[in-house]
Order: C-alpha cells, then sequence, then structure tokens
C-alpha cells in the first residue's frame, strides 16, 4: 500500500535523525565543491542544494574497493576470513536516475550466483529518493525512458514542492517507515503528487538541454543486433583516450578486478576494485592473446553494452541518461550523440 | 556476514599428487580436508577458480572425470605469474577452489552417437573429463564408438600419455590417432598438423558428434575440415577460454556479445559460435 504525505525540509532532516538512530545514513555531503555519497554523522550535514554526485550512489553498494577475505597462514594452513558488511543503511538523496541504474545492476549481483556484498548491502538499505529541480549540462534520463521525478527504485520518493517536499511510500518497506514516524508528516493525496510531478516534469523538461533529436531505443538496438561490423565504431574509437572515467563514474557499470596483496606472504587479503573494460590489459590472457586488442573492440563493447548487451540479458537498457560520461568525458564522447548517429547510420542502410 | 554461502570465497584443498606432463605442464590431484570431493560436484566440462591467496586466481578446466569419485584433477601450463608459483607447489600444499562454474558437454545428448575427440596439445585437458566419463565402465554402453585425435608439438608436448597409450586404447571401440608436428627421433608414430590428420582420416559424420579443442589456429582448420567432412554446426562442439576474475557474470570481462563464457560457456556448439560476435 502506497501512502502520500507532505513534510517540511526541517521535519525530513528530524525524519532522517529518527531513522538513522540505529541505522548508517549515507547521503550527499559536500566537500570543497565535491558532492558525494559519503557517511554522514547528523542528517544536518546532508546537501539539499546538489545537483547530483560525482560518483554514482552505486559505491554504497558496490565500492570502489572492498576486501573479499583476508588470510593468514596458522601453523602452515591458510585461515581465510570474511570481513564484516555494515547493518542497517539509509542511502538519502538518490536522484531517479541513479535509482534506476540500481534496478540495472540488482539482476547483475543477483541471480545463480548471488554476490553477498552487494546483496547484503542492498538488503540492509532503505532507498530515499530524491526528485531533481534543475536539469543538468548532460542529463537525458528523460530522453532514455526516465524522468526527473521518477520513482521506480526507492522505497520512499521526495518530490520538492516549494520549500517542502511530497513524500510517498514506493514499497510496503517505505510506506511503514512513513506511518511510523506520521508526526513529521502532513497529509497529502495521490492526486496532488501525482499533478505536482507532472508539472514538476513539464517545468523541468521546458529547461533549454541542447538536445535535438528523438532517441528510439528499441529500433537502436534492433539495428545493433543486426550490424556489429561498422566503420562508426573506429572512427569513434581515433578520439577516445581509453581513460575509462566514463565506466569508473557511470552508474550502470559494474565491471571489477580482483587482486591479492600480502606483503608478508603470511597474511593479506583479497580485494575486488572497479575495472574498465576500456583498458587493454582487461582481456588480456595469460598466453598473450587478447579479445579486444584495439580500442575500437573497447569503445564498441561499452556501447554495446549499455544499448545492447544489457537489454539482452536482463531486460532493462544499461543506460540511465545521468549524463556524467557526458559532462566528464575528456574529449566530449557523448553517448547521446552517439545515439543520434547510429539512428542516422540505420536510416541509411 | 552473510548467512548464505559466499560464492567468491575459496574453499582450502589439498595437492595429494602431482604428475609432469610435460616439461611446462603438470597435473595436480587435489582434495579437500579429510579426502574427498566434498561438495564440489562437477559435470564434464566445467571449470574452477584456482588460486593461492595473496598470489592470485585463475579459471582451470577440471580435467577430471566426475566418474573419479575421490579427487579433483587440474591440467596447468605454466603461462604466467599465478601458473608459475602453482608449478612450484608440492603434494601436502594447500591450494583454493571454488566452483564448479560454467556449463558442461552435452553428455545426455551424446548417448547413443560416435563421438569424434580433436585436440591439441594442453587442450586435450578439458576434453579428457568426457573421454574418461564416456569411456568409464558404467557408461561406456551408452555411447557409440569413440575416436581421439590428439597431435601436439612434439613427443614431449603430448599430455596424459599414460591414458592416451595404455589406457584408452584397450576401451571396447575405441581408436586414439596420435600425432605430432615434425619428425623426431624416437617416433615411429604419425606426423602431421592435427587438421591435416583429420583430413588423411577422414572420419564420417555419420551417427556423430565432434568435440574440438586447441590452440585458435588448430581449431580454424579443423572446423574448416569438419564442415568439408560433411559435418553439421550442431553436431560440432568445442569450448572457449576468455580472461575472467569472477567466474560468475559479474565482472564483466569474458562476455562475447551478450553471453559470459563463464556462465553461458565454456562450451558451445558451433551454430551458437556463428551467432555471436567473432569476438574471441
Amino acid at each position: 500500500m502506497a501512502v502520500y504525505k507532505k513534510i517540511s525540509k526541517d521535519n525530513l532532516v528530524q525524519f532522517l535523525q529518527e531513522l538513522t538512530k540505529d541505522r548508517i545514513l549515507i547521503a550527499p555531503v559536500r566537500e570543497h565543491d565535491l558532492v558525494s555519497f559519503s557517511p554522514a554523522a547528523d542528517a544536518g550535514q546532508v546537501d539539499f542544494t546538489f545537483q547530483n554526485s560525482f560518483v554514482p550512489p552505486k559505491s554504497w553498494f558496490f565500492p570502489q574497493t572492498e576486501q573479499i577475505f583476508s588470510f593468514r597462514i596458522e601453523n602452515g594452513k591458510y585461515e581465510l576470513s570474511e570481513p564484516s558488511l555494515p547493518g542497517g543503511t539509509v542511502l538519502f538523496g538518490v536522484r531517479p536516475c541513479d535509482l534506476k541504474s540500481i534496478l540495472a545492476l540488482d539482476p547483475v549481483f543477483d541471480g545463480k550466483f548471488d554476490d553477498n556484498y552487494y546483496s547484503d548491502r542492498r538488503k540492509n538499505t532503505i532507498i530515499i529518493g530524491l526528485g531533481c529541480q534543475s536539469v543538468g549540462r548532460g542529463c537525458f534520463c528523460f530522453k532514455v525512458g526516465g524522468g526527473p521525478l521518477e520513482s521506480n527504485g526507492a522505497d520512499i520518493f521526495l518530490t520538492p514542492a516549494g520549500g517542502d517536499f511530497l513524500a510517498e511510500g514506493v514499497t510496503d518497506q517505505g510506506t511503514d517507515l512513513i506511518n511510523k514516524q506520521s508526526r513529521f508528516f502532513s497529509d497529502s493525496s495521490a492526486e496532488q503528487v501525482d499533478k505536482e510531478k507532472r508539472e514538476g516534469t513539464d517545468r523541468l523538461l521546458k529547461q533549454p538541454t541542447g538536445l535535438k533529436g528523438d532517441f528510439n531505443l528499441p529500433k537502436l538496438k534492433a539495428f545493433l543486433d543486426a550490424n556489429y561490423e561498422i566503420p562508426y565504431w573506429e572512427e569513434l574509437s581515433y578520439r577516445c583516450l581509453g581513460c575509462g572515467i566514463c565506466t569508473y563514474l557511470c552508474p550502470t557499470c559494474h565491471c571489477f578486478d580482483i587482486n591479492d596483496y600480502a606483503r608478508t606472504g603470511l597474511e593479506g587479503e583479497r580485494i575486488r576494485c572497479w575495472d574498465s573494460c576500456q583498458f587493454k590489459d582487461f582481456t588480456l590472457m595469460a598466453g598473450g592473446h587478447n579479445p579486444r586488442p584495439s580500442k575500437k573492440e573497447r569503445v564498441r563493447n561499452r556501447f554495446m553494452h549499455k544499448f545492447k548487451y544489457h537489454e539482452d540479458r536482463y531486460s532493462i537498457f544499461g543506460c540511465v541518461g545521468c549524463g556524467r560520461c557526458v559532462q566528464k568525458c575528456p574529449v566530449n564522447i557523448d553517448p547521446r550523440k552517439i545515439i543520434l548517429d547510429l539512428q542516422e547510420v540505420a536510416g541509411n542502410e | 556476514m552473510s548467512d548464505f554461502q559466499n560464492p567468491i570465497l575459496p574453499r582450502m584443498a589439498f595437492i595429494t599428487n602431482i604428475i609432469d606432463e610435460t616439461s611446462d605442464t603438470k597435473t595436480f590431484k587435489v582434495e579437500f580436508e579429510g579426502g574427498g570431493k566434498g561438495d564440489f560436484l562437477h559435470e564434464p566440462g566445467q571449470c574452477a577458480m584456482l588460486s593461492i591467496p595473496g598470489v592470485g586466481e585463475a579459471m582451470i578446466s577440471v580435467t577430471s572425470s566426475p566418474t573419479f569419485k575421490d579427487f579433483l584433477e587440474f591440467t596447468i601450463k605454466r603461462v604466467g605469474r599465478l601458473t608459475n608459483i602453482i608449478h612450484q607447489l608440492e603434494v601436502g600444499d594447500q591450494i583454493g577452489i571454488r566452483g564448479p562454474y560454467g556449463n558442461n558437454f552435452p553428455y545426455k545428448l551424446l548417448e547413443g552417437k560416435d563421438i569424434l575427440f580433436i585436440a591439441g596439445g594442453f587442450a586435450l585437458a578439458p576434453l579428457r573429463s568426457l573421454i574418461n566419463y564416456v569411456l568409464d565402465d558404467e557408461h561406456r554402453k551408452d555411447y557409440g564408438k569413440v575416436d581421439i585425435i590428439y597431435g601436439a608439438r612434439s613427443v614431449d608436448d603430448l599430455c596424459f600419455k599414460r591414458e592416451l597409450f595404455e589406457n584408452w586404447p584397450k576401451k571396447q571401440d575405441t581408436q586414439i590417432y596420435v600425432t605430432i608436428d615434425r619428425a623426431e627421433e624416437g617416433w615411429d608414430g604419425h606426423v602431421a598438423f592435427v587438421p591435416t590428420y583429420l583430413e588423411e582420416l577422414q572420419p564420417s559424420p555419420e551417427n556423430k558428434y565432434a568435440l574440438t579443442c586447441g590452440p585458435p589456429i588448430m581449431i580454424k582448420f579443423v572446423l574448416q575440415n569438419l564442415q568439408k567432412l560433411g559435418y553439421q554446426d550442431d553436431h560440432v562442439i568445442t569450448t572457449l577460454e576468455m580472461r575472467m576474475k569472477c567466474g560468475i557474470g559479474k565482472c564483466g570481462r569474458c562476455n562475447i556479445g551478450s553471453k559470459y563464457v563463464c556462465l553461458d560457456g565454456p562450451v558451445f556448439f558451433l551454430d551458437q559460435l556463428k551467432q555471436l560476435p567473432q569476438e574471441y
């Protein structure tokens, strides 16, 4: 059962303080102009002015580096121990694009082999989504099936309304938490929330985005299904530096490396850390063979993954339109332009 | 700590025997503490992640057949940092294992059929799990004739010599054809590259599946020759290798198009392979 309420900003901070009495709070925190999803000692530290974080909030469920196990050799035998994972957590302030990215990551990390490190955190985390108040320079969620006030993926979703917020309990857990702390909320209705979201979306999408042309992802995918070898990928790869920033900042990229560290040989750890399909070593085999030896194959792999492979495997596109790669690519490779280019190539076929 | 089993945490097992196959390849017999395979129950063709804590991990095919009840075997060529260190291990040393991973050879589908195995060099290792399964006394009656064409650069590079020259030829309806690339002193067997030997032998495709594994250049010509002999793409089976880290479809590096070799492979029929991008 969904629930629709209204909450003032002061009460929202108190609500968060209440929720995080026995939970960790991970929220947008500003440090020297950089906003990141970090542990906040108090809900008062939460930044409400951010557009979106530099690093996506996937880093809470899937940290940049994390220990898989530590080991020591005792009496000639290896003793392995798993790290303890964090308990109850509130992940606050996740934007709609990033909410959707978590839904794209879930099927990667569960499935036949459930990844505890991700799943434990996911199970123990309440996600509070926060609607957007402006459209960023690279934003295009609304072009890839999302929207700046889409609540999918949150437990509780907040739509900014004047200085206050309209609150939706999206999941049963979210609804329960609002009902239990009803003293912080005043009444609203599904109609009011819906109206505010519709009008808010219209208002936001009227802002100039510099985006021309319509995207048709199913049609794009059909083209990619049928066309693997096209000269376009090689052309695109000339410009790419292979730096991998697009993959590190992508909220749906999930590639990782596993490495061991043991300074003494008697104790050490195995860790995993984010990795990138843009690097040559990523697929280089011990015998010297490399299935993706040049940037052409690697650039193609990234875009095919977002607009074909992820959809093939999990029935959800791997791009949520957050725009981080658009903003941060040092040579301005822009997936929005790539989509339009490929649609043009497809049209000419 | 999670209450379910952690799929990327290895379990430590012990090396109980080591066989020198060639100058750079060894077969390690592995058992869990107290003996046996524990709950590591694999199918022919599946793989495992082997590791040494503090050094690293690699995906290795399980070369022993599931019909070997009490142990696992891994045939490992010295090619990199981890395999170099594994080669220095001795009987009694520990090694980490997790798995089994991947799909397997379709041994049920092969029942009642003749089987042609074609392997080159060290790549006999993944096929060996199925060969020993099919030739096992309990299963031999379920399969037709078995032909094994196997070649290596030199006599030294032939793996599993005891099985090749002593055990397998004694099995019912089983022919072993061994070849080396260049003539050498003391070798009175066949001399030819594997694809050429296949062409000479001309095994009929009738009621038969062909399974092949070897270096990419060998595979390329073997597949061409099988086609010439009339083998259909859905009757030709091979296995692929890719660099892997997680082995469970999450780390993202072993994809060929939308398929992950660690989950959807390593075993592919040729008609399936032809559907995939040629990026392997």
